[in-house]
């Protein structure tokens, strides 16, 4: 029987792995965590779909324009056609799962106006779409659970991948349960591992994702795309651990940003971009929050109490729990966050890398989105690319026999061992901490060449000696190892952001602010032992 | 202020306590005092002793996704949204969910929600809806954690091996409003596993952090 390894039990794991279940594929279903702590859970806002029965003079077609210019043309047009021409059948894939979507009086799912999107396409399940999306793939994996057809792993951490001449055979896992490394064959190995939060620290999403999945990947041969792009979101409000999202639906309600100078409220981007200026692009509101000096508030309060109960409890609850806000009476204090990351594994149409058998989906994968991401196509992107490599997987022979990795997995197991035995108090999290304040300065919102330049040196000294000190072993093993590959891909980062001298999307450069037709590319970076090497994909090997 | 926690530093070795000293904000969520104890600086304890960092899972930290589940000054809670400040007494009590096995400190296994639910196949199949469904219930039970608080202060559920309490008893109603033609299969696994033994003090509903009314789910699936 065909055996496949899927890396993370958030919705696109879990949805390759009900795929591959379906075909009588064996999935191994790894996670640290069941999927209920997947970052998945808290996509709130809803998923893209044109149906039959859509707004008058909405399309595919329409789609699959709003999703290319909303990610500046660099997402590929025949990638973006799939995805769109797909959304119907998902929707009713994940209805017929028995997700509860959010429904009109005849039990249809209702749908709602999403920024960047010229009709309404956006099917929501109340605030808790993807929460509602991992319940009901949660009971159809149990299903094949029930059948051994998927078998899942938890306390089970992604190590490396066991790759021979550019082919995968298999993972090299760390058993937290039994507190030992364990190698796994596989036909195909898919990452699902999401995005890359650890990089900044305090983010909109989970601590675990951690990016830790590319860097060591990358390091092994892999070839990243796209790291340059990250979304950050303009409004969520600061608490020590992270950062809580003030949902978009704030100001789609009629909320109002302002910063107060001289005891008076400035609008400013009501006065910049008129009486829509609240309701702009999550790039373009960020960039003009980061040029404001003072603190900037969101104010809702003017909407009334009835309105704020009825349609953003949510955001009442989340102000009034983490930040002490009465939003009835006081504005929010908010300020951008990283929320978003549309680079990751550069990946062929059917979702496999640069290397044979090992595919990526969901965030973790760069497709799509191209230099920004559409609300609603996340989770649209997670579903389908699921669905797109289980297809191929199971249409492919059985890879066969794989070679020897004894000498390897020996290699691997005794630099385990000896970080094991350290007797240090210094923790990893300390390392963690100054890369994530490097990135906040150096990857923020607007970049120039120097201060990239600054990140690059400052990752360079973490890495530089990394590898030299010894940690604390009494916290989780993986917290230890993982470490050099997120600095690596931290580094990886930086360099592709300094590459592209033009701003477009997500990506601004204050020394360089225009778009240029030269860039209108996607950047590729592969690492060959310690140098970083980056290219613009002119020939469209990933994506057309 | 003093923090007492129950430690532990693996599923075979014995259970014991060590206090540590908070000197942060009291408007810190639990979860922040953790990291504050671990991260702060070298971790000792009130007698300046040495010791290993305090384990405990996270994930979301806005309380949406369960994974800190604990019990906090006697009451099964998640680390995330319980605040210093509406604590009573002058010191916390911690200690990791007792109806579990202990893997280290506060890291407990749950294993067994998910497995109890796999062995009694509970999942909804082809979507066939039920007239009487209530979309209201079926969505609140579709946001449940699988955290455990509702097993931690069940006092039914002991160890999961034949009563499986109410985070059980949610997802067969979900199951069974979702496709009527495995109704009358998952009653009798319902009957068997939860209905039967449930004592109906409800305290689950007290501590669910997605306030999921089981009352009414167990209604539900009562209904003939």
């Amino acid at each position: 029987m065909k055996r496949v390894l899927v890396i993370g039990s958030g919705i696109s794991g879990m949805a390759c792995a009900v795929r591959c279940a379906r075909h009588g594929v064996h999935v191994m279903l790894v996670s640290p965590d069941p999927s209920e702590r997947s970052q998945s859970i808290m996509a709130a806002g809803g998923i893209n779909a044109v149906i039959a029965d859509c707004d008058a003079g909405d399309s595919v077609a329409c789609h699959i324009e709003d999703t290319l210019k909303g990610g500046c043309y660099l997402g590929g047009r025949r990638a973006v056609t799939g995805l769109c021409e797909n959304g119907e059948e998902i929707l009713k894939m994940l209805v017929g799962l028995g997700t509860v979507f959010s429904v009109d009086k005849q039990g249809q799912p209702l749908r709602r106006a999403f920024g960047g999107q010229t009709y309404k396409r956006t099917y929501y399940c109340g605030a808790s779409t993807g929460k509602q999306i991992v319940s009901a793939l949660v009971m159809e994996a149990r299903r094949f659970e029930a059948e051994g057809l998927i078998e899942r792993r938890l306390r089970c951490c992604f190590h490396s991948a066991l790759i021979h001449d550019g082919v995968c055979y298999g993972a090299l896992l760390y058993d937290e349960t039994a507190n030992k490394p364990e190698a796994v064959l596989a036909d195909a190995v898919v990452m699902a591992t999401g995005g890359q939060n650890a990089l900044f620290g305090k983010t909109t999403g989970s601590t675990q994702c951690d990016g830790y999945a590319e860097g060591r990947l990358f390091m092994q041969g892999a070839a990243l795309k796209n790291l340059e792009f990250i979304q950050f979101h303009p409004t969520t409000i600061e608490t020590p651990q992270k950062r809580m999202l003030i949902s978009e639906a704030a100001r789609g309600e009629g909320g109002r940003l302002f910063y107060e100078r001289d005891g008076k409220r400035i609008y400013f981007m009501e006065e910049k971009y008129g009486a829509k200026g609240n309701l702009m692009t999550r790039d373009v509101i960020s960039r003009e929050m980061g040029a404001v000096k003072e603190q900037v508030y969101l104010d809702i309060s003017f909407l009334g109490k009835k309105l704020i109960d009825e349609r953003l409890p949510e955001v009442r609850d989340i102000c009034a729990k983490y930040g002490s806000i009465d939003v009835y009476t006081q504005p929010i204090p908010v300020s951008p966050s990283v929320h978003f990351f549309m680079g990751g594994f550069a990946v062929h149409s059917h979702h496999e890398t640069n290397i044979r058998s090992l595919f990526a989906v969901g965030e973790c994968a760069s497709m799509y989105h191209g230099a920004n991401r559409l609300g609603g196509n996340s989770l649209l992107a997670a579903m389908y690319s699921g669905g797109v490599a289980a297809e191929e997987i199971a249409g492919r022979p059985e890879v066969g026999r794989a070679p020897d990795f004894g000498k390897f997995i020996s290699q691997e197991y005794d630099k385990m061992q000896e970080r094991q035995s350290a007797d240090s108090p210094f923790p990893v999290m300390y390392i963690r901490d100054m890369l994530a304040e490097s990135m906040r300065s150096h990857m923020g919102i607007v970049r120039d060449e120097k201060s990239l330049d600054e990140g690059i040196s400052d990752v360079e000294h973490l890495l530089s000696v990394a590898e030299h000190l010894r940690y604390d072993s009494s916290v989780r093993h993986y917290t230890n190892y993982s470490l050099t590959g997120i600095l690596t891909l931290a580094r990886a980062t930086l360099q592709c952001a300094r590459s592209r001298k033009e701003s477009r999307g997500a990506h601004y450069r204050s020394d360089a602010p225009k778009t240029s037709d030269e860039y209108g590319f996607s950047t590729i970076i592969t690492y060959d032992g310690g140098s970083y090497n980056v290219r613009l994909d002119k020939e469209h090997e990933y994506e057309s | 202020m003093r923090v007492s926690i129950l430690r532990q530093k693996s599923a075979e070795s014995e259970p014991y306590r060590e206090i540590f000293e908070y000197d942060g904000s009291p408007d810190n969520t639990i979860a922040v005092l953790l990291d504050h104890i671990n991260y702060n600086d070298d971790i000792t304890d009130i007698y300046g002793k040495r010791t290993d960092r305090i384990s405990w899972e996270c994930s979301c930290l806005q309380g949406i996704c369960g994974a800190c589940a604990m019990v906090i000054n006697g009451v099964p809670a998640l680390a995330c949204e319980t605040f210093v400040r509406d604590l009573k007494g002058e010191e916390i009590d911690i200690r990791p969910l007792s109806k579990f096995p202990v893997i280290r400190d506060l890291i407990v296994d749950r294993t067994s929600i998910h497995e109890n639910l796999k062995q009694t196949n509970i999942y909804i199949g082809e979507y066939q809806p039920s007239e009487k469904s209530s979309h209201a219930q079926q969505y609140i039970t579709a946001k449940c954690l699988k955290c455990g608080l509702c097993l931690e202060v069940c006092p039914n559920y002991v160890n999961g091996r034949n009563f499986f309490g109410a985070v059980f008893a949610n997802d067969c109603y979900l199951a069974a409003s979702r496709n009527r033609s495995k109704s009358k299969e998952i009653r009798g696994v319902y009957s068997k596993h939860f209905g039967a033994d449930c004592s109906r003090s409800l305290s689950c509903m007290d501590v669910c952090p997605m306030k999921i009314p089981t009352i009414t789910s167990i209604a539900m699936m009562n209904r003939k």
